[in-house]
């Protein structure tokens, strides 16, 4: 081999900058991890801060009273327009008010603005006016102290009261105390109490499930199905992918034709996952699960019961997707393991059986795990097969409850990505949907990334400890 | 291998199981092979029917998907190639291994991302942004490389004692505020530049003066989505090959007295050349295939144009959203399950052939005396 | 030494084994037992994804005013109305469109009586622009010309650019950019039906998953323009008037699609299954008059609709 070092000027130059470029790669890379990470934590989690609510005076003499959102520059004029959340779609018709910076005269942060979560119509924000409870009349201090105070309560033991609010244009409507479920002045809060109920509603957002058909409440529905769907995944992958893999390294022989069943294996990994998702449809969904009503739930036909997406087909079809891993990872743990190992067992008497079983499977075990964490974390990801195999927009009935045989197969189930989608494009105000699906990106990045560190460290560590083996 | 004798009554006892165990291994090996073969047969299945409809012209209907979702994943790898491999060769041969130890695992995590946030990010924040900001994306696409050599320059300029605080092999890291106080001045300054080079209005020029359309969600866009989904698969493949690299070559190169660089410009990367190359066709296949970031970030219009200012509508996408809907057995759902199919055989032939580059890199590199 | 190892694998062995087992077990028996579960205290309902936020909504009032009666709402389009009608594993069929005659067909073969078909509440098309777009309102043509390659609703010619609708100055963002529904949503086919004389759509419209999508996309964008359903309406966007067929510009709200003065207004239905001269189980009988009623008529407009007018707000007592 021979080599020609022409030195030049304009390469010696490039061969000093060019390391420069490669490094602002990586920096680069980290750099957009990083932001999108910030920018999922930031919105997410902001949220659900307690936010101030600013009370402006426009020229026109017109009083806006809202939490500010965002501002934009206007079109084709000059200025800048700031969007404020004004609630109270029951009095204007809508809950948003965009502003020009030009039009206003005053803004003001006074203490007395509150914020109320109430059904059916959504937020209000305005002032207390009074509180009327059974024929008696508080006000001011006397008012909040009432309303504070029941809201403590359980919904059944709560008083029947009536609050008299005043909206920002003047409107004055009556709201009964029944019909709220938050109550709070975020002025008039300290920073403690702030972080109080900061936390109280991300607690809020797991446990919960949504309200308002998908505009609030929280995803714990959507949380609790992805788990399942991944338990039941984990379940049909784990001893198929092993099988496989055991099947692939220990028993068959090694030619070519095991070789490019191995490439094969591997390139199904790089599938795209819609196209196990179409696999999934036609064949679980209309073939197996067609099949499988007109076999037993002749009665229920023409509404399907397993021939329509479910938990069932989910399941398998991810099953099928994240095969490819656990036999990848499961295969590589076996080679690793010297055939010394393997001679001994059957030089000491064991059958293939005992030497698979006793010596070479529970070495084999971390990379098992292993390949199944990597699964898992792929599965919880995924969300184009599942639009075509079973997730549901709602699914106000679990898949898991106090029925006989009490898990559900073939019901649809809740999915954090696809809930994700759907709030984002399908929802009924895009506007104060956003923030709900920052949160809920954030809650499936986290999930995804606990789940893949585990991998990680498992991997390494166990490396570790078995390195004087290998 | 004869096994030493055993009590008389359980030896066949255990044969036996052995045979069951061993027959059943077989069986549930061959059976789950066979299921993931059954994929391509199943859409090989469903698609025969369309032979029967004879209809050339719908065919012809998938034609500006299949041109969207080339396009869509020509946008993504003009975006992460570059990046992927920068990185990869960075912190292949640039890079602390302290460092290196933390950073690979990072950027392999970005990997795990899912789309749909992705897609999500992408499609509601950042294409709207991009509308309002073209002028300024454009030049911090210019601008971030510029930036990178300037680093580069001021950093030779420097004295000894600031160039060992800040050495190149920890670059990547302390590169990253640098990158952001640029992109920071670029924006800042992008406003002034449009004024006096566009007449204040990117758009507006281009689309008087050159008659080009510009859709919110366009291949820019997905282009810069998914580029940044398929970066960590590109750089984490051709960072292994890169890094495998038997060290006695680049140690001989420079010691004949090659620069690194050109040691790695004309040593690591032609050795490492099939394995950089197999990583950028896994690349490719992945950005073809994806789903949920097109959708949400490509506007799905069908149209066949070469703009990058305008929407696209890949085939992914269309399975995605239509399919659900399509009655089996109608045309529409056959057009689909063939989309499908043509997805499948070309991520399965471009990710063969990145295999088999790969596994003949690797009995390169056992020639060659590296590591395995 | 040597046997413990022995012993602790085999352990090991045995408890997969047992769990591998319980789990195939569970599996096969949950697929053998999963039927649908049997009604007590529970109304059904089946249908329109458009309703969804409304029988959802309408499912928690009714929730709360008889705390034992819940309501489970299964949303599978429209067209899955019909089909659970049929099959008789539904009473109630919301549907964002008009049962098909074959629809009803299949329907009376099943059960020898039509199904009855309730107006539950109205619902829109609406065009929408920017928020700060300054144009006027629309005709049905101009918005034929601007959405179709067809104009079978009779426009002159296609209209593609902001200067053809508005003085330069006012509005100079050159090409409209359209934004739509995608090809298997009922809102693209009605749309096609009521606004382009079913002709055929633009090729350049982006298509979105979703009608909230449609609405951001326009709501950022000041070429925009685009349509969507009533109830996804906010105000980073603006509802154009239409002009009708007598000359004036009619505002989409509340009273122009009550009255349908509005031209693209619509009607969302609730079928009921109900053999005639029966009346309708108490339960059921309690959702109907909560729909009818003024808090149901309230939550109609909270989920973003439009309540039906007084008149037809008949306190409904089906069978008598």
């Amino acid at each position: 081999m021979r080599w020609s070092f022409r030195p030049s000027r304009i390469s010696a130059m490039g061969s000093l900058l060019w390391p420069w470029l490669c490094a602002a790669s990586v920096a680069l890379s980290l750099l957009m991890l990083a932001t999108l990470l910030t920018l999922l934590a930031t919105r997410g989690l902001g949220h659900f801060w307690p936010a101030a609510l600013e009370e402006a005076t426009l020229h026109s003499g017109e009083t806006v009273i809202g939490q500010p959102v965002r501002e934009t520059p206007l079109p084709n004029t000059a200025g800048i327009e700031r969007l404020y959340f004004t609630g109270n779609r029951d009095i204007d018709g809508a809950s948003w008010r965009w502003v020009a910076l030009d039009d206003i005269d005053t803004v003001a942060v006074p203490d007395d603005l509150i914020r109320l979560e109430r059904s059916p119509w959504g937020d209000f924000i305005g002032r207390l006016e009074a509180v009327e409870s059974e024929g008696q009349r508080f006000e001011d201090a006397a008012a909040w102290a009432f309303v504070a105070r029941a809201l403590t309560l359980p919904d059944s033991q709560r008083p029947n009261a009536q609050l008299q609010l005043t909206a920002a244009n003047g409107h004055t409507i009556t709201q009964p105390l029944s019909g709220v479920t938050l109550f709070q002045a975020p002025n008039a809060m300290s920073w403690g109490q702030k972080v109080v109920v900061w936390s109280e509603r991300i607690w809020q957002f797991l446990s919960e499930g949504p309200r308002a058909a998908n505009t609030g409440g929280g995803v714990w529905p959507a949380i609790f199905g992805t788990v399942l769907m991944v338990i039941l995944m984990s379940v049909i992958v784990t001893p198929f992918g092993v099988l496989a893999a055991i099947y692939l390294n220990e028993i068959a022989h090694q030619n070519r034709l095991t070789r490019l069943v191995r490439i094969g294996v591997r390139n199904l990994a790089g599938v795209p996952s819609i196209v196990y998702g179409v696999f999934g449809l036609g064949v679980f969904v209309y073939g197996i699960g067609g099949s499988i009503d007109s076999w037993f739930f002749e009665d229920a036909l023409p509404s399907p019961t397993f021939g329509t997406g479910g938990l069932l087909w989910a399941s398998l079809t991810l099953a099928l997707l994240t095969l490819p891993v656990v036999i990848v990872a499961t295969e590589e743990g076996l080679a690793r393991i010297p055939d010394a190992q393997r001679e001994g067992a059957v030089a000491l008497g064991a059958t293939r059986l005992e030497m698979l079983t006793r010596v070479v499977l529970p070495m084999a075990t971390p990379a098992m795990l292993t390949g199944v964490i990597l699964a898992v974390a792929r599965a919880a990801g995924e969300v184009a097969p599942l639009m075509l195999v079973g997730v549901a927009k709602l699914a106000p009935q679990m898949p898991v409850d106090g029925e006989f045989p009490y898990l559900h197969l073939e019901r649809k189930f809740m999915h954090l990505g696809y809930h994700l989608f759907d709030t984002a494009f399908h929802g009924e105000d895009v506007q104060a949907a956003i923030p709900l699906v920052f949160a809920t990106a954030l809650l499936l990045v986290l999930i995804v990334l606990v789940l893949n560190l585990t991998a990680i460290f498992l991997r390494h560590y166990l490396r570790r400890q078995r390195g004087n083996e290998c | 291998m004869t096994p030493p004798r055993l009590p008389f009554l359980r030896q066949p006892l255990r044969l036996i199981h052995d045979r069951i165990a061993t027959g059943l291994i077989t069986a549930g090996g061959i059976g789950v092979l066979l299921a993931i073969l059954a994929i391509g047969v199943f859409l090989i299945w469903e698609t025969l029917p369309l032979l029967a409809f004879g209809d050339a012209f719908s065919l012809s209907t998938l034609s500006p998907l299949a041109w969207g979702t080339l396009k869509a994943a020509l946008a993504a790898m003009l975006f992460a190639t570059p990046i992927a491999l920068g990185a990869a060769m960075y912190s292949a041969l640039f890079m602390s291994t302290r460092l290196r130890s933390r950073v690979k695992p990072i950027l392999e995590l970005m990997e795990a991302i899912p789309g749909v946030v992705v897609g999500f990010v992408a499609g509601l924040l950042l294409a709207p942004w991009v509308e309002r900001h073209l002028a300024s994306t454009l030049l911090v696409i210019v601008w971030l490389p510029l930036s990178a050599a300037l680093a580069g320059g001021l950093w030779y300029l420097a004295n000894a004692r600031l160039r060992q605080w800040l050495p190149l092999s920890w670059a990547g890291v302390w590169l990253m505020p640098w990158l952001a106080i640029m992109v920071t001045l670029a924006l800042w300054l992008s406003p002034l530049m449009e004024q006096a080079w566009f007449g204040g209005d990117l758009r507006r020029l281009l689309d008087q003066q050159y008659g080009l359309d510009y859709a919110t969600r366009n291949a820019l866009i997905v282009g810069i989505a998914m580029g940044f989904a398929v970066i960590p698969s590109i750089y984490s493949l051709a960072e292994d090959a890169l890094a495998d690299v038997p060290a006695s070559l680049m140690e001989g190169a420079q010691a004949l007295g090659a620069s690194r660089w050109q040691a790695l410009w004309k040593v690591a990367l032609p050795t490492a050349g099939p394995g950089v190359f197999s990583a950028v066709m896994i690349g490719a296949g992945r950005a073809v295939g994806e789903t949920m970031i097109v959708l949400m970030a490509s506007g799905n219009t069908a149209l066949f144009s070469a703009s990058p200012f305008e929407g696209l509508r890949s085939l992914s996408a269309s399975i995605a959203i239509e399919l659900p809907e399509a009655s089996p057995g109608g045309l529409t759902y056959h057009l689909l399950i063939f989309a499908a199919l043509s997805l499948f055989i070309f991520t399965f032939l471009v990710n063969t052939l990145a295999e088999v580059v790969r596994q003949r890199l690797r009995r390169r590199y056992q020639r060659l005396g590296g590591k395995l | 030494m040597k046997g413990n190892g022995l012993k602790r694998y085999r352990l090991r062995f045995n408890q997969h084994y047992r769990l591998w087992l319980a789990g195939g077990l569970l599996f096969f028996c949950a697929c053998a037992w999963g039927q649908p579960s049997p009604v007590g205290g529970t109304l059904g309902a089946v249908g329109s994804d458009t309703m969804a936020g409304l029988m959802l909504r309408w499912g928690e009032a009714l929730h709360h005013r008889y705390p034992d009666i819940t309501l489970q709402f299964q949303a599978g389009g429209s067209a899955s109305a019909p089909t659970a009608l049929v099959a008789g594993t539904t009473r109630f069929g919301p549907m964002s469109r008009p049962i098909t005659e074959r629809e009803r067909q299949q329907f009376i073969e099943r059960y020898g009586y039509p199904p009855h078909e309730l107006s539950v509440a109205r619902d829109a098309l609406l065009l929408v622009v920017h928020r700060h777009n300054p144009l006027a309102s629309l005709t049905r043509k101009q918005a034929d010309a601007i959405f179709s390659t067809s104009l079978d609703c009779g426009g002159p010619q296609p209209i593609r650019r902001w200067e053809d609708l508005l003085p330069a100055d006012q509005w100079p963002y050159g090409k409209i950019a359209l934004h739509g529904r995608n090809l298997a949503s009922g809102t693209h086919r009605l749309f096609q039906e009521q606004a382009l004389c079913n002709g055929q759509f633009r090729r350049d419209i982006s298509e979105h998953p979703g009608s909230s999508a449609v609405i951001a996309a326009v709501g950022e964008s000041p070429n925009a323009m685009g349509y969507a359903g009533y109830n996804h309406l906010n105000p980073m966007v603006r509802a154009l008037p239409l002009i009708n067929d007598k000359g004036t510009a009619i505002t989409p709200s509340v009273a122009t699609i009550q009255d349908d003065t509005y031209p693209l207004s619509r009607d969302l239905y609730l079928y009921v299954n109900l053999p005639p001269g029966e009346r309708l189980p108490p339960a059921e009988q309690a959702f109907l008059e909560l729909i009818f009623s003024d808090e149901g008529q309230q939550i109609v407009q909270a989920a973003g609709f439009v309540p039906l007018p007084q008149t037809q707000r008949s306190p409904l007592l089906l069978g008598d």
